[in-house]
């Protein structure tokens, strides 16, 4: 092997070795949601539009937060949740505006995946409730993707 | 029991682990939501087009009744830019509802001048081209697609450069144009499944509340928004009851109003 192709080889390993540090030291918001939107794929096939605005933060293990959000009836929704800590165990659920809890019974939850269906019985505010229910990491990134059809 | 007995047995409950593990912790059937209240994150504001969505469903619409491809006015004023903006880029998804390709490329490019009036140009030039190419080929889902991605790139382009109230304008901007295309159809055709896609409480709350920030923004327009607003809240905000004809008529009147002022020059 030459010294120029050694000289490469070893610039690419330390290129992949700095990336993975970025996704695991420097993980972001926007890393989460590429995860949140990869959940999302599926269902675009199956005729969902997919919002372009999405809500983000960090949280640490077991805090939830709520997210506030207006819906149609007539309209059905996804919710997807993502982050990139891959050990972490996350949720997403969806409650009316009385605290009643109004999705339907197909949500899921795969490692730091979760997802959350809902067709509106009604049109006004819903909250989603995102939680991190176990992470690693002291603060956990996360995003949340909606999309109707 | 035979071995493939047992083997089925043993896959069947692997397979519910797995659908358990997939289907998580059951989630309480109620919550306090009171007690969420300090934990709540900002509405995203719906595009037009998942009220026209719902609309839609209700029966058939003629959007091209709604189409408008008159240009408006210049502005020099940044945040009347923005409201005129959330407008035109309303008047997109109205225009891709009836399928008019003319109509979209004009608003693709009056996206794009406006942009640029407000600094935001370069993040925007390839979508408005996008738009431009998708409504040529007429592939309407990705034109509605390049409509949401050009209103997100131009808020997180004033979102960087800490305009974040401009970005909250062009939300406000095409919310009233959506609210007034949506009150016209129901008018037309009322129904109170029509009507009640008029319930939206939180959302108007939240654009008055973003609005009371704004005092440096001291124009006219600014000031009716705010008074609309005001008359507008008791008229959708009735909690179980039905929002009436009436009430559906009003805010078509106010909403139209609005939509001169921010199309048209004082």
């Amino acid at each position: 092997m030459n010294a120029y192709v050694k000289v490469l080889l070893r610039g690419s390993s330390l290129l992949a070795a700095l990336l993975a540090l970025r996704l695991t030291v420097f993980g972001s918001v926007d890393d989460a949601q590429s995860f949140a939107l990869q959940a999302a794929e599926p269902y675009v096939k199956e005729g969902f539009q997919v919002r372009e605005d999405y809500w983000g933060g960090d949280l640490g293990a077991g805090e939830k937060k709520a997210v506030r959000q207006q819906l149609f009836k007539g309209n059905e929704y996804w919710f997807w949740m993502g982050t990139e800590v891959e050990r972490a165990k996350i949720s997403v659920h969806i409650y009316d505006s009385e605290g009643k809890l109004a999705e339907q019974p197909d949500g899921w939850e795969k490692g730091h995946f979760a997802a959350a269906h809902i067709i509106p019985k009604s049109t006004g505010s819903y909250f989603i409730i995102v939680n991190i229910e176990e992470s690693p990491e002291e603060r956990t990134h996360w995003a949340l993707v909606y999309g109707f059809r | 029991m035979n071995p493939f007995a047992r083997y089925l047995k043993l896959s069947a409950v692997a397979v519910s682990g797995l659908t358990l593990c997939a289907q998580g912790a059951q989630a309480p059937q109620h919550i306090d939501i009171k007690q969420l209240s300090k934990k709540v994150e900002d509405v995203v504001v719906p595009l037009p087009n998942e009220v026209f969505g719902a609309l839609n469903k209700l029966g058939s619409v003629n959007w091209k009744e709604y189409v408008r491809s008159n240009k408006g006015s210049n502005f020099t004023e940044r945040p009347r830019i923005a409201l005129l903006l959330g407008t035109v880029i309303a008047d997109g998804f109205i225009a891709v509802q009836a399928e008019d390709a003319p109509t979209v490329k004009e608003i693709g490019q009056r996206v794009l001048a406006l942009s640029k009036g407000i600094g935001v140009g370069n993040s925007i030039t390839p979508h408005a081209k996008a738009i431009i190419e998708a409504a040529d080929k007429r592939k309407w889902e990705n034109v509605r697609q390049e409509l949401d991605r050009t209103q997100n790139s131009v808020q997180q382009a004033m979102n960087e450069v800490h305009d974040e109230k401009l970005s909250q304008l062009v939300s406000l901007g095409g919310w009233l144009r959506g609210t007034e295309v949506l009150t016209a159809v129901v008018t037309k055709r009322f129904s109170t499944d029509g009507a009640e896609l008029l319930h939206q409480p939180d959302l108007l709350a939240y654009f008055q509340m973003r609005l009371q920030a704004m005092p440096e923004f001291d124009l006219a327009i600014i000031r009716e928004i705010q008074g609309a607003l005001v008359e507008v809240k008791p008229l959708i905000d009735v909690g179980n009851a039905h929002i009436s004809p009436e009430s559906v008529k009003k805010i078509n009147e106010i909403t139209t109003r609005l939509d001169y002022g921010i199309v048209t020059r004082d």
